[in-house]
């Protein structure tokens, strides 16, 4: 009797998933914005400005994660202006590969950083933003690099893997 | 009488450029062809005590004088040359490079010290852009360090090959200069008519002698002295090249600093 309600209360949770297909924790120091589509997903931001965002494109597997990396990179570079500093291979919570893309550009001639962070997963692409000017970047890196940290994109569960793969069920 | 004399002007005049052209490109010409330390002695001893021509004045301004003497240890004449020793080519160098938006203000005073360093100058800076003058023997050295200042997102070099105009420019003044030898020693014993005439020819040889040496000059530092431009600004959105990258996917279009920080309701 107790494992049927048991069972009965996680197909229940699974059944009420809904919202985000990606699960991401706020870090400490910033404050979630509601409200943030159609352009974000998520979105939170701190006193001093510094922004993390999610972006979820549907892309019906278009491409692959070095597509995209290299569409990102072309974009910011030849046409907006902005410094690669730096690429690096990074790995979501759930295990997915991505890669992050950091960025410098001056914005009122003071210098800002610009992190981007793709994962693909769920025939989705995941693109994980952070800025703010070079000198708060810097004062929040452990707190960003914590919020990042937390970032699924796949939420397969024993319970139910076909409605979760579909949604990071928040509860 | 006074008319065969000035058929014989005439004649003097024709006969001194016909003798000039002959050795257009005899191997007795003043300008060295093998274009290593032979050429840039040429220059050294013919820029001391001149102006840099681009910056503080017309063509007629001197090339700079040589790094090895003003400009610290960089000396355009002992450094690695980037044009081929064989071709004996005058190349004028140039290069164009758009780094990316970020650290600009460092960037550019980077920039600045680099030509120093390398026995160059600055030739103009302002918010974005920077054009530096770097000893020729240091242009490759100087394009591979601003590479590492920042995120190159362009880069034009150029080579234009200025030997022919370079030749004919020194056989041309060196006749100029002999008319104005003759005419002055007409000057000298010529009726007030005929001294009418002949000054008034002395002017025109003597403007044309400086306009030319002026451009030599110039061609002489342009050589000696390449110029590079930095400029720090996202590459030009022509259409063609806009095309070429812009995919069909909007949300990359809204990638940016702003519209991440654009949190306003």
């Amino acid at each position: 009797m107790k494992l049927s309600w048991l069972l009965l209360l996680f197909g229940l949770a699974g059944l009420a998933g809904c919202g985000r297909p990606f699960d991401i924790k706020t870090p400490p120091g910033f404050v979630e914005l509601e409200n943030q589509e159609p352009d974000f997903a998520y979105r939170a931001l701190s006193p001093e400005g510094v922004v993390v965002g999610v972006r979820v494109m549907s892309l019906d597997n278009q491409g692959d994660l070095d597509f995209w990396a290299r569409a990102v990179t072309l974009r910011m570079r030849q046409l907006n202006g902005y410094a690669l500093l730096e690429s690096v291979p990074v790995a979501s919570r759930d295990g997915t590969k991505g890669t992050e893309l950091r960025f410098g550009h001056d914005e009122g001639g003071k210098p800002y950083l610009y992190r981007i962070r793709l994962f693909l997963a769920q025939g989705r692409l995941f693109v994980v933003e952070t800025g703010g000017s070079q000198l708060d970047m810097a004062s929040y890196q452990k707190s960003l690099d914590w919020g990042l940290a937390t970032v699924r994109v796949k939420c397969d569960t024993f319970v139910s893997p076909v409605l979760a793969s579909k949604t990071c069920n928040r509860w | 009488m006074r008319c065969d004399r000035w058929v014989f002007f005439w004649a003097l005049l024709l006969a001194t450029g016909c003798a000039g052209a002959k050795d257009a490109r005899s191997p007795s010409t003043s300008m060295p062809m093998e274009p290593g330390a032979s050429y840039s002695r040429s220059m050294a001893a013919e820029s001391n005590g001149g102006t840099r021509g681009s910056r503080e004045g017309p063509m007629a301004a001197a090339p700079p004088p040589p790094p090895s003497q003003a400009r610290g240890p960089a000396d355009a004449s002992t450094a690695p040359r980037p044009d081929s020793a064989h071709t004996g080519a005058l190349l004028v160098y140039t290069a164009q490079m758009s780094l990316a938006v970020f650290q600009v203000a460092k960037g550019i005073a980077q920039v600045e010290a680099l030509a120093r360093e390398l026995g160059g100058y600055l030739a103009l800076r302002d918010n974005t852009r920077i054009v530096i003058r770097v000893p020729r023997g240091r242009f490759n050295d100087a394009l591979g360090r601003i590479e590492t200042l920042g995120d190159v997102t362009n880069r034009n070099v150029n080579a234009e090959d200025v030997t022919d105009e370079y030749v004919d420019l020194e056989i041309r003044i060196r006749n100029a200069r002999a008319v104005r030898d003759r005419l002055q020693a007409l000057l000298a014993n010529a009726s007030v008519k005929d001294a009418l005439e002949i000054e008034k020819e002395l002017a025109r040889v003597t403007t044309e002698l400086e306009r030319m040496e002026g451009r030599l000059k110039l061609l002489r530092d342009k050589v000696a002295f390449s110029t590079i431009t930095v400029t720090f600004q996202p590459v030009d959105t022509a259409p063609v090249r806009a095309n070429s990258m812009l995919l069909p996917f909007p949300w990359l279009q809204q990638l940016g600093l702003s519209t991440l920080l654009s949190v306003h309701q």
